[in-house]
């Protein structure tokens, strides 16, 4: 009696497929190059910080400030914890009245996966009393913009993406 | 932090002492289907050691005891502890081995975990090995690849693209110290240049100022001959202690400084403080100076790095006293600035480093005679000990033996140019690396120095 055997079987959605031109070069003779494709999600927490992004999708720009050191400054990007004591800071509304624009680069050629259109003016805002320099972007620019020391003001997305993308700035003139 | 206690300014000490035997490489190209990472890594390992130490692969396996590995990216690679399919490739098992990663800086940490191995007599001979693989994804994936070694909350999804990173800092530096902007030009133009001289380099050229000023702007004011290869490639070099150094070679190279420093991932959350001084500079340097420290025209990585890598090997005059320097060259901004971080000239005058000739050949301290990172190669892992290599031929008096032969040049299918010029620095004794991450999220600086007692 024969014994009998299960069948193993690659999954029909493997599809396979070689490369020949790559960087609008060809690929050598007796070179494969095969394509893995990807589509990954990955579940990232803010953790301690998810205040500052549901801060952002309520219209609210939220920093921290640390109660033991002192002036030491209101951090903007917020962290949850003072990197000089390690005690858990405290939140505060950012008072953007005097944001201006520390400086700036307008991105041509973005990487992978940028969500703005280009030509997509990119900055550092500067605000009194922060001791740090947010990353963000003109949402709105016209001839001659950004410059350094442009005044601006905070912009929240109506639908909010819940990434730094959902603020932006645009000139307080 | 920003202010430092007596800890935190503790120059390094070596036990014992640690040299520089041997360097091979790889040529550097944007793609390279022709050869896997294990290929290019047992290549630039087997020229080390057959080139360099001529001796064969089996004898010298026989003494080796410890194994640094070099790669900044798993993900462009796409394989998880690729150093142990590397490892097993050359033949290594069971030795023990390490990968090192601090992004751009991990040619430059891979090198120092090597430099402490030895120190420490953990081991008696290292080999380091550097790659990168940066050609299995298109250029704009490749660029938010390297963008993921942003800050991922606040600050890779505002362009995906460390240029931009760059571009934001050169606006501002360009605000504060207003140089001529022709020359940020000249250092691409110079490190493209010198790249035609080696064969290894991905993008040699010869440019005028024009035609790199008018080149499509990728991130403004950022032109693209002024921002760094993607590269796939090898580097590998070899470490040893005194015995077994002078028994390899007569004409060891000795490490005489090491430093290693950082700052924060994110540009935006660099907090103002007072300037680190370094051995050349009086406090009175700038007791006038307005401008923010470090700022966004300054890696306070750099200085520190250069703090202790200085007060290690005595050095109190770095433009006087070294004689052939390589900098992390990624883009034309970040050279300036790490021009005046590394204490050539103060803050706000690293311009003159290029204008007054210095860092050119025939100047005070030629600077990336190998084309850097702009002309050669920025094939991640391999960078920092690819800086080292070229380094090491100079202060041997060999880097005609590497870049004139024509073996070399017909080993990757290329024809040396006509107009071949020297770059063999006379009686170079003493050179200086400077490996780079992020916006100076982590440098290295290493100083090499002829081993050997002249006749």
């Amino acid at each position: 009696m024969s014994k009998q055997r299960q069948q193993v079987t690659i999954s029909a959605d493997s599809k396979t497929k070689l490369a020949d031109v790559l960087f609008r070069q060809n690929i050598p003779q007796g070179i494969i190059l095969r394509e893995n494709p990807r589509n990954i999600t990955h579940f990232h927490s803010y953790g301690g910080i998810s205040k500052f992004f549901d801060g952002l999708a309520a219209g609210t720009l939220w920093g921290t400030v640390c109660g033991s050191c002192g002036n030491a400054g209101i951090w903007l990007p917020p962290r949850v914890h003072c990197p000089d004591c390690w005690q858990e800071m405290s939140w505060v509304k950012i008072d953007t009245s005097q944001a201006t624009v520390y400086t700036h680069s307008t991105t041509n050629y973005p990487g992978a996966g940028f969500k703005a259109t280009v030509p997509c003016p990119l900055i550092s805002v500067e605000i009194p009393g922060i001791c740090t320099k947010l990353m963000s972007y003109l949402s709105e620019f016209g001839d001659g913009e950004p410059y350094i020391g442009m005044p601006i003001r905070p912009v929240f997305s109506q639908n909010p993406t819940y990434t730094i993308l959902d603020l932006s700035w645009v000139s307080r003139d | 932090m920003i202010s430092f206690g007596n800890g935190n300014l503790r120059v390094p000490k070596l036990s014992r002492p640690v040299y520089m035997v041997a360097a091979g490489l790889t040529d550097f190209r944007k793609f390279y289907p022709e050869k896997q990472s294990t290929e290019l890594c047992l290549e630039s390992l087997k020229m080390a050691v057959e080139d360099g130490l001529g001796i064969s692969p089996r004898d010298f396996k026989k003494m080796v005891n410890f194994c640094v590995y070099s790669q900044f990216a798993d993900h462009f690679g796409d394989q998880l502890l690729a150093a142990a399919k590397i490892h097993d490739y050359l033949g290594f098992d069971p030795l023990g081995n390490i990968e090192v990663k601090t992004g751009g800086a991990t040619g430059g940490s891979s090198v120092l975990a090597g430099v402490m191995a030895i120190a420490s007599g953990y081991a008696s001979l290292v080999p380091v090995i550097g790659w990168e693989r940066m050609d299995e994804v298109n250029t704009r994936q490749g660029n938010a690849y390297i963008a993921s070694a942003a800050c991922k909350d606040f600050e890779s999804e505002l362009g995906w693209l460390y240029a931009t990173y760059y571009a934001l800092m050169m606006r501002r530096y360009i605000h504060e110290y207003n140089p001529n902007r022709e020359t940020l030009t000249k250092i691409a133009q110079k490190n493209h240049h010198y790249a035609r001289f080696s064969p290894y380099s991905q993008l040699p050229g010869d440019y005028t100022v024009d035609e790199i000023l008018k080149s499509a702007v990728v991130s403004d004011p950022l032109t693209f001959p002024e921002c760094c290869a993607m590269s796939v490639g090898a580097a590998s070099i070899v470490l040893a202690d005194e015995e077994t150094a002078f028994r390899l070679t007569d004409h060891p190279v000795s490490v005489v400084g090491t430093g290693s420093g950082s700052h924060t991932l994110r540009t935006a959350d660099r907090r103002n403080m007072p300037v680190l001084l370094l051995p050349n500079e009086r406090p009175q340097l700038y007791q006038d100076r307005k401008n923010e420290w470090p700022g966004f025209t300054s890696f306070l990585a750099a200085r520190f790095a250069a703090y202790l890598a200085y007060n290690m090997a005595d050095i109190t005059d770095p433009v006087k006293e070294l004689d052939v320097l390589e900098t992390h060259d990624a883009f034309t901004v970040s050279d300036i600035q790490t021009y005046e971080d590394i204490g050539l000239r103060p803050y706000g005058e690293g311009a003159d480093f290029i204008e007054s000739g210095d860092a050119f050949i025939g100047g005070r301290l030629p600077t990336n005679l190998s084309g850097g990172l702009l002309g050669s190669m920025h094939s991640v892992g391999a960078t920092g000990i690819f800086q080292l290599s070229e380094i090491f031929w100079q202060i041997r008096g060999e880097w005609n033996k590497f870049h004139a032969d024509d073996k070399y040049w017909g080993r990757f299918g290329k024809t040396k140019p006509n107009n071949f010029e020297n770059l063999q620095v006379s009686n170079a004794r003493r050179g200086m690396a400077i490996s780079h991450a992020g916006t100076g999220s982590h440098v290295t600086a290493i100083i090499l120095e002829r081993g050997w007692s002249s006749e």
